[in-house]
């Protein structure tokens, strides 16, 4: 690709929510005054994590003064779900985590809402409790969807039905077998990750309002307004134009607010009050205990290898617990069997990803999708080898990182990579090979290396559309459907757009999602819209080029070849002097010498769609399709000091480097490097989502469930960006979203081990295990 | 019952009619039009919430709106209402804020810090900020802006 | 939802007189930053809640004679900014500084904070090693108790319904002293704390010791100020002392830490603490308000 002489891409600049963000305008889902006529919802959640209901009673609760509706399992027939159709709006006859929806009432004021709902009787019978993937496994286990072989599900995922298997991803290639006999040394172990969740400092939010035209409209703190929109018009039989989702700025989704959550509650309550809007705002223990979370991984990961530090075989079986309902979590099992073997070049490669029910809520998309997971035990491992055959281990990973052309584990080419300047970029800026020590006595210093790979994990046909109007003065309108979630996917999109219109980027608006306005997104998820939407905010801005220079063409009698825009002005490469502003016929024409006028209003349109992606593998090899458009590779590492008597860890220094094929906004993709390390950070040292026996969350709140603050972020952060175009990229572009956040957990359990000696296995690494592990390691050596 | 209670909002006499079990947060955002101040806890702990009352940051999730009466209270809204601040624009000028949803809240301790100490250290506006909970910036470019804005001054 | 009628005394009098009117359904407020979470939990569910913050004794923050008064309505902010909290009582400023965040501490109260009665009350230790008086009133009088007398059990006190803490007096230390308050969290950021330990030592070789966090209530450690009453405090001194410490705590596991790496923590903390307190007796550092964790 050559060089491009490129005014805005790649070039910082304010971004375009900037001004409304810190004047406080941006309005979010709560922000929106729906009206004296607005209605409160209560929901009631299950205590029992496990529980047959044998009946529900909501007639107390329907007599209230004041209540409009009462809404159960009874109203909301049907399943519904993203991927596999396992879920309800409502329990009807069993429950399967503590929290779950099992009614709702909608009254003239919360106070009354509250109060009906401590009327609604209802009788369980409680079930055994299954909180642990492998216990879920054994053959007497009691089955959590005892109905799964009727449920719908898509054609590439493999539910087994007369088990807790939502879905099994096998990934088979060469003979691990052979090649763990041929190995010179072999090292097995199992990691295992917890349970956390993702905190948006916003809380889900979504308010509906059914009208008495038959049209449903919802305000909706989303990722993905047209995937709800098609998941609400299916589950409550709506035609699409019928249901409109507008999307005000959302405050953090982190994958928690995509695909379908707490809406369809207030869409189903809406119904039922048609006229009034229902808004219903999640407290905080809400999205503790009624949001998706992050799965539960147990992994044993075996790896092989020569001496001379050629890895030969990798051996991976992932545990996935993915909570109640596999109905989003089953494609991050699904996804992440595909990608399981990290970053490297392995000829001899055994998967088999599970997607195991428990009754614990259910997890869906989190920053990573599954690959922060895997990661942490491949990564640890990695490490392990190396020390074992006194390699450096930021040398082992050089030596067996994937390259352009290589194969990965389910036999597609890798492809463009800057993946060794990554490495090497980070191990300069961390000073790796160069030990640092302490002034105080009680701590010590270590260092952590982490390689990191992540594909969008996406359907073989998503999508993503633009359409590019003119205004009067030639400033433009870009219609998208991705959301702003404080990425700068807004502003990305506006510099793509004024890129190829010549435009300056004070003439650009970028427009929130409204599904009856704004042409179709799959879901801004995935780390993918930059690239997926980039192309067709790209294309729309070619194609009204084209209709410029087409129309003053014809206008002037120019050729079309020798026109370009350039300063909001058509220009010809043959006539310096001609320059003609756009404003003068973008709306109005261009005027013929006879009085007639050529053109009207300037409208772009662009669609894009990979017309090379096939989820048709093979079930028991993986062999077959191509399931992933494209790798985005980059590697972190830490520097942290730890008191050895107290075990506390800080992270003095971090680096990171990622290859982002083109940074649209640089300064913003920084930003999601440093955001991305402070999140991983969180669940490397102390988030954890604690359970008691009965499936109950312990710690629902930020008294106890700790997200990093100012004092525990590092002061020192070198975010890094390589650029090796992404081909089929705009620009070259390609994400780098969640990717930011994998490296941090396996960077600090490294960092840890050289530090102190010593290797934690299980996330969160605290200082209460910490200090455990070195009086275990000091009890050992006696 | 309902109490009619006076505030010194923004710098004009506002009253309002509530109930004493009526959040301040509550009442600001659904009644008085102001909603720079955010729900995102409701215990105190993330700071989304906060005003300036008598020249102090408060959270106001876990006040009642009749601990107000007779007070003053400035928002995002009153701050700002001739032209961007200060701090405002280095926040702007520096991207330091992503989905935005901390910002209110940050501005406002913030703000709260400067009229204290207009020359604070690194260190100190990390203390300034610690009750203010970011799940998006890692803080970085937060702190940059601060400390970029106090040496410029 | 819980809903109720609000006052707002402008006299102790009147207070007392509408606590006598409502009786048990009636809550003082003050700041409110544990009572409000409290009512939204339905831990308390008041019928009347009784607005302190209007009588204007409560807010007195001053040297009188040889003691600091310090009244009910005192924020946690205003102590950290008062130079005769950070000059005379560093102790009680190192912990004030330590609770929750800029906008707790601007409402919640000294007086409301030892009222809660958690074991984990961060002022606790801190007042307990300074020896503090808590004022009570009630329809009957006024008394005063010694701080070590009056938490009995986790969020129970020796108050009795009709009573209100009107303020804690502290006495003015010696010119000479040395004190540290280290509080352990999790992270860096905002914690309750796993332990807190609040030491004070002077130049006539007193000792004395508290714990936060690790007993049923916020405890003195009798014991080993005993040993240590009189001693050099060096490292053998201190490394004997810890087992003694270890006989007036009783901590339990939670889901902020275990009973055993409590134990460890505040055998570590209380070397730390008492180092630093030595040191500050001979006028070298820590600095006062340096983390030492």
């Amino acid at each position: 690709m050559k060089e491009l002489d490129l005014k805005v891409v790649g070039h910082d600049a304010v971004r375009l929510d900037g001004l409304e963000k810190i004047t406080a305008t941006a309005k979010y889902a709560d922000d929106i005054d729906l009206g004296p006529g607005m209605l409160y919802a209560a929901i009631l959640g299950s205590p029992y994590a496990h529980a047959t209901i044998k009946g529900i009673d909501t007639s107390d609760a329907e007599q209230v003064p004041g209540v409009h509706a009462v809404l159960s399992g009874e109203d909301c027939p049907g399943r519904c779900g993203l991927y596999l159709k396992d879920s309800q709006l409502f329990a009807k006859d069993r429950v399967r985590y503590v929290g779950q929806q099992v009614a709702a009432v909608v009254a003239s004021s919360q106070e009354i809402a509250d109060k009906a709902l401590g009327l609604i009787k209802i009788e369980y019978e409680p079930l055994p409790v299954l909180q642990d993937p492998i216990e879920a496994l054994k053959p007497d286990a009691v089955l959590i969807h005892p109905d799964l072989g009727d449920y719908e599900v898509v054609p590439w995922l493999y539910p087994q039905p007369g088990t807790n298997i939502a879905h099994l991803r096998k990934v088979r290639k060469g003979n691990v077998e052979k090649a763990f006999e041929e190995a010179d040394y072999i090292l097995e172990d199992w990691y295992h990750v917890p349970h956390v969740v993702h905190a948006p400092i916003e809380t889900h939010v979504s308010a509906a309002l059914y009208a008495f035209d038959g049209r449903l409209t919802m305000w909706n703190s989303t990722q993905s307004p047209h995937t709800q929109r098609n998941i609400l018009a299916n589950v409550l039989n709506l035609k699409h134009k019928d249901v409109r989702i507008v999307t005000p700025y959302v405050g953090g989704g982190f994958g928690g607010k995509a695909g379908v959550n707490m809406e369809v509650i207030a869409a189903a309550c809406a119904m039922k009050v048609p006229g009034h809007p229902v808004k219903i705002r999640y407290s905080r223990k809400d999205e503790f205990q009624n949001t998706s979370q992050r799965q539960e991984l147990k992994a044993y990961v075996k790896m092989g290898v020569k001496n001379d530090g050629t890895i030969v075989a990798l051996k991976h079986q992932l545990f996935w617990d993915v909570g109640a309902s596999a109905e989003y979590g089953s494609n991050v099992v699904n996804a992440t069997g595909f990608s399981a073997t990290g970053a490297y070049r392995i000829p001899n490669v055994w998967i088999d990803s599970y997607a195991i029910y428990t009754n614990r809520p259910p997890c869906g998309a989190y920053r990573g999708f599954g690959y922060s997971e895997f990661h942490f035990g491949i990564e640890s491992h990695i490490d392990r080898v190396a020390k074992a055959l006194n390699m450096d281990p930021v040398e082992f990973r050089k030596k067996n990182a994937i390259q352009e052309g290589d194969t990965v584990a389910y036999g597609v080419e890798m492809g463009p990579t800057g993946i060794l300047k990554c490495i090497d970029e980070v191990a300069k800026a961390i000073e790796w090979g160069t030990e640092s020590k302490s002034d105080d006595p009680n701590r010590v210093r270590g260092k952590g290396f982490a390689l990191v790979w992540k594909a969008p994990a996406m359907p073989a046909n998503e999508s993503s559309a633009a359409f590019i109007k003119f205004n009067e003065d030639a400033s433009i309108n870009v219609l998208v459907s991705g959301m702003e979630l404080g990425q700068g996917f807004m502003t990305a999109m506006g510099k793509i757009a004024a890129e190829e219109l010549g435009l300056p980027l004070e003439r650009v608006r970028v427009e929130l999602p409204d599904t009856d306005r704004n042409p179709y997104e799959w879901q801004t998820v995935a780390s993918h819209v930059t690239w997926s939407c980039g192309n067709a905010v790209r294309r729309a801005a070619i194609d009204a080029r084209n209709q410029i220079i087409k129309v003053v063409s014809t206008a002037h009698h120019i050729e079309e070849a020798s026109l370009y825009l350039e300063d909001g002005k058509v220009k010809c490469s043959t006539k310096p002097d001609f320059a003609l502003p756009l404003e003068k016929f973008v709306i109005n024409g261009v005027q013929m010498s006879d009085g007639t006028f050529r053109g009207g209003p300037i409208l772009g349109r662009g669609s894009f769609m990979p017309e090379f992606t096939s989820a048709k593998v093979d079930p028991e090899t993986g062999m077959g399709g191509h399931p992933n458009v494209h790798y985005t590779t980059g590697a972190g590492a830490v520097e942290i000091e730890i008191d050895k008597e107290t075990g506390r860890v800080r992270v003095l220094r971090m680096a990171e480097a990622f290859d982002a094929g083109k940074a649209i906004n640089p300064d913003l993709v920084k930003g999601q490097i440093e955001g991305g390390f402070v999140q991983g950070l969180g669940t490397a040292l102390w988030e954890e989502v604690i359970f008691d026996e009965q499936g109950r969350i312990r710690n629902p709140n930020f008294t106890d469930y700790k997200i990093p603050t100012s004092l525990d972020a590092p002061r020192e952060m070198h975010s890094i960006i390589v650029e090796v175009p992404q081909p089929d990229g705009p620009y070259g572009a390609r994400g780098v979203g969640e990717h930011t956040m994998i490296p941090v957990m396996p960077a600090i359990a490294n960092a840890i081990e050289n530090a102190l000696g010593i290797r934690i296995k299980n996330p969160p690494m605290t200082a209460e295990k910490i200090v455990q592990a070195l009086k275990e390691k000091a009890e050992r050596s006696l | 019952m309902k109490k009619e209670i006076t505030l010194r909002l923004n710098g004009y006499e506002t009253t309002v009619a509530v109930e004493p079990h009526e959040k301040l947060l509550d009442v600001l955002r659904d009644k008085l039009g102001v909603k720079s101040p955010k729900y995102g806890c409701g215990r105190g702990e993330c700071g989304a919430c906060s005003v300036l009352l008598n020249g102090k940051s408060v959270r106001t999730c876990i006040m009642y709106a009749v601990e107000a009466d007779g007070q003053e209270i400035v928002t995002v809204e009153g701050l700002e209402q001739d032209g961007l601040t200060p701090l405002q624009k280095s926040f702007l000028s520096h991207n330091s804020f992503q989905c935005g949803f901390c910002a209110p809240g940050i501005i406002i301790s913030a703000t709260e810090l400067l009229i204290s100490n207009p020359h604070p250290g690194e260190e100190e506006i990390r203390e300034a900020i610690a009750g203010n909970l970011c799940r998006c910036t890692g803080y970085g470019s937060v702190v940059d802006a601060i400390v970029d804005l106090t040496r410029r001054e | 939802m819980k809903t109720f009628d609000y006052f707002k005394p402008s006299t102790l009098v009147e207070a007392l007189d509408l606590y006598e009117k409502y009786g048990s359904l009636a809550q003082f407020l003050m700041g409110g930053t544990d009572l409000v979470v409290n009512i939204d939990n339905s831990l308390v569910a008041p019928d009347y809640l009784i607005d302190l913050k209007g009588v204007p004794e409560f807010s007195r923050l001053q040297l009188a004679g040889s003691y600091l008064e310090i009244g009910a309505s005192v924020t946690f902010s205003e102590l950290v900014e008062s130079s005769a909290v950070r000059d005379h009582f560093p102790v009680l400023w190192e912990a004030s500084r330590t609770v929750a965040s800029n906008g707790v501490r601007n409402r919640a109260t000294l007086v409301g904070n030892i009222c809660s009665a958690v074991p984990s009350a961060d002022s606790a230790p801190a007042l307990l090693v300074l020896q503090a008086l808590v004022v009570v009133q009630n329809r009957a009088g006024a008394r005063e108790l010694p701080i070590a007398d009056f938490f009995l059990g986790p969020r129970r006190t020796v108050l009795v319904p009709g009573d209100i803490v009107t303020g804690i007096r502290l006495p003015l230390p010696p010119a000479s002293f040395g004190s540290s308050y280290i509080k352990m969290g999790r992270y860096d950021g905002e914690d309750l704390a796993q332990v807190c330990v609040a030491t004070f030592v002077n130049d006539e070789g007193a000792v004395r010791i508290a714990f936060g966090a690790v007993a049923p209530k916020p405890v003195r450690a009798y014991e080993a100020e005993e040993f240590l009453n009189g001693k050099v405090l060096a490292e053998g001194v201190l490394e004997q002392a810890v087992p003694l410490a270890m006989k007036s705590i009783s901590p339990i596991s939670d889901v902020r830490a275990s009973k055993e790496y409590r134990l460890h923590i505040s055998g570590v903390l209380l070397k730390r603490s008492l180092r630093a307190s030595s040191s500050r007796l001979q006028g070298k550092g820590p600095e006062y308000g340096m983390s030492l964790v």
